[in-house]
């Protein structure tokens, strides 16, 4: 533990209380500053900004009652914990209404200073992470609209560069050799865009509160139906696709539609980023109220460093064969939407150049009990 | 006209289409193109070639890759005074892109928005590379 993450700052009065509540917090692992008064007691939080002050109620001068809003000035994440001779049910009410986290009456023992100071820094923690998590969140919402822009803007500049050349030199014999390749460029970049719309719809429809069904799924069949539709697409690349999830094993409860987009990526993904001559193999099996399905790939790998980052929306691994490549950057976070929403995950593990294998976890169909369908029906 | 008269220009643009596009029209305009992928391929491919100039794009890996490649540039002594011209779809609509021209790093930059007028292109650059570029196609 950092010094400045285990400070607490104790202000009271009282000599023999400040020493034993510096002993009892020491001993359990706390960086302990004492204090005298609340104004040298302000003047240090301000400096030390710790996450928790212990703070006598009644003191000459400023007294506890002032010091707690004046600590939320400073910080408001800062947990503020009161000791009182006078605990009456009045003050301990004020200093929670002032924003005092709790309450500790004298005499106290020293397990009870340890558990409150305890459950306080834990509250602290929690606090940090949220605002912490509340920051990232706006960042990646600003962020968010300069990549779709930019995301959409990249194939349309392509296009329009495209058809402006062709335009200007259309007499010239380098165009003329090249017009059939840049008319195809032209329609597969279109295909680009459409696709990062699709999948952006798709988004923000998962974002909302849409009604979805939780029904009996049979991932056999999802994964049996999307692999008969791109049986042709994987023959023309010489790949074998092969099923081998085994009927009424790998049941799930959710939305069927869902289910499809989650698999449809990761199969898409699977045969896209494949080699010639290639395998894509779904696996499945179940155990323990969980049902885990994988797709595996024979294809060029996600490189280690990259692994952390394909989840994140518009994340795409840059590669030699960039030309190629026509992904959105939103097919793999829908994935793991889809799998949070039902209370499932997917990962990844991948080596470069030999494939990569992307496991989805889902909680596993339970049949519901008489009373649960009867309960369900009562609503 | 002979190989060593043409000027060479560097394109640094991570969309292979639009490189493949704007590269065959100053081709075809008699110039010579260098073609990079992303920044640091740009930043070495420039030290060793020394084109007459660059056309950068902005947002590659790094979302001011392209800037950043600039700055790097202009510490390369004979990079500094290359013209270079930046090339971004975002730069007019986000605020956060707005750069000071009077920028000292970008004293001898341009920006142009993309998609690109390629007749325009074509005139800015004549116009930077001056008389020594004879006017190819016309």
């Amino acid at each position: 533990m950092s010094e400045a993450a285990g400070t607490v700052v104790v202000i009271d009065d009282d000599y023999a209380m400040r020493l034993s509540c510096r002993k009892i917090l020491e001993k359990t692992g706390f960086h302990v500053e004492t204090f005298e008064d609340g104004i040298q007691g302000l003047e240090a939080i301000a400096r030390l900004k710790p996450p928790l002050v212990v703070v006598d109620l009644k003191m000459p001068g400023l007294s506890g009652m002032e010091v707690i809003p004046r600590v939320r000035d400073i910080d408001p994440l800062i947990v503020v914990v009161v000791i009182t001779g006078y605990a009456t049910i009045d003050t301990a009410v004020e200093a929670m209404q002032n924003g005092a986290y709790d309450f500790l009456p004298k005499p106290f023992s020293p397990d009870e200073l340890r558990l409150i100071v305890k459950r306080g820094m834990e509250r602290h923690r929690l606090a940090l992470e949220s605002r912490q998590a509340e920051i990232e969140r706006e960042l990646m919402r600003r962020r968010f609209v300069t990549f779709v822009s930019h995301q959409l803007q990249t194939p349309l500049v392509a296009i329009h560069q495209y058809l402006d050349v062709l335009k200007q030199l259309e007499d010239s014999p380098e165009v003329q050799a090249r017009r059939q390749e840049w008319f195809d460029r032209c329609l597969k970049r279109t295909e680009e865009l459409q696709g990062i719309i699709k999948d952006w719809l798709t988004l923000s429809q998962l974002e909302g509160e849409l009604a979805r069904e939780r029904v009996r799924v049979d991932l056999h069949q999802i994964v049996g139906d999307i692999l008969a539709t791109y049986e042709q697409m994987a023959r023309a690349e010489g790949l074998t696709l092969e099923n081998r999830l085994k009927e009424n094993t790998c049941v799930v409860r959710g939305d069927r539609n869902c289910l499809s987009v989650l698999f449809d990526n990761l199969i898409v993904n699977a045969i896209k980023y494949n080699r010639p001559g290639g395998r894509v193999t779904v696996e499945g099996r179940a155990g323990n109220g969980e049902v885990f399905v994988s797709v595996q790939d024979t294809g060029i790998g996600i490189p280690e460093k990259y692994q952390a980052m394909i989840f994140d929306e518009f994340f795409r691994v840059k590669g030699e064969g960039a030309k190629t490549t026509t992904g959105t950057g939103l097919g793999l976070p829908i994935c793991r939407r889809i799998a949070r929403e039902v209370g499932g995950a997917v990962t990844v593990e991948s080596q470069e150049n030999v494939g990569s294998t992307f496991v989805v976890r889902l909680p596993a169909f339970r049949e519901e009990t008489a009373e649960a369908k009867a309960a369900g029906c009562g609503l | 006209m002979s190989l060593e008269s043409k000027k060479k220009i560097l394109v640094v643009d991570d969309d292979a289409d639009f490189v493949e596009s704007v590269s065959l029209f100053l081709e075809h305009n008699n110039f010579t193109v260098l073609k990079a992928r992303d920044g640091s391929q740009g930043l070495k491919l420039a030290r060793m070639e020394q084109p007459d100039l660059i056309l950068m794009d902005v947002m590659m890996n790094e979302r001011t890759e392209g800037f950043f490649t600039v700055q790097e540039m202009r510490r390369t002594p004979e990079l500094a005074a290359t013209p270079i011209f930046i090339l971004s779809a975002l730069y007019e609509t986000q605020a956060g892109f707005r750069v000071k021209p009077q920028s000292s790093w970008l004293a001898h930059d341009e920006f142009i928005a993309k998609p690109v007028d390629m007749r325009a292109l074509l005139e800015k650059i004549r116009a930077r590379l001056g008389a020594g570029q004879a006017a190819g196609e016309g």
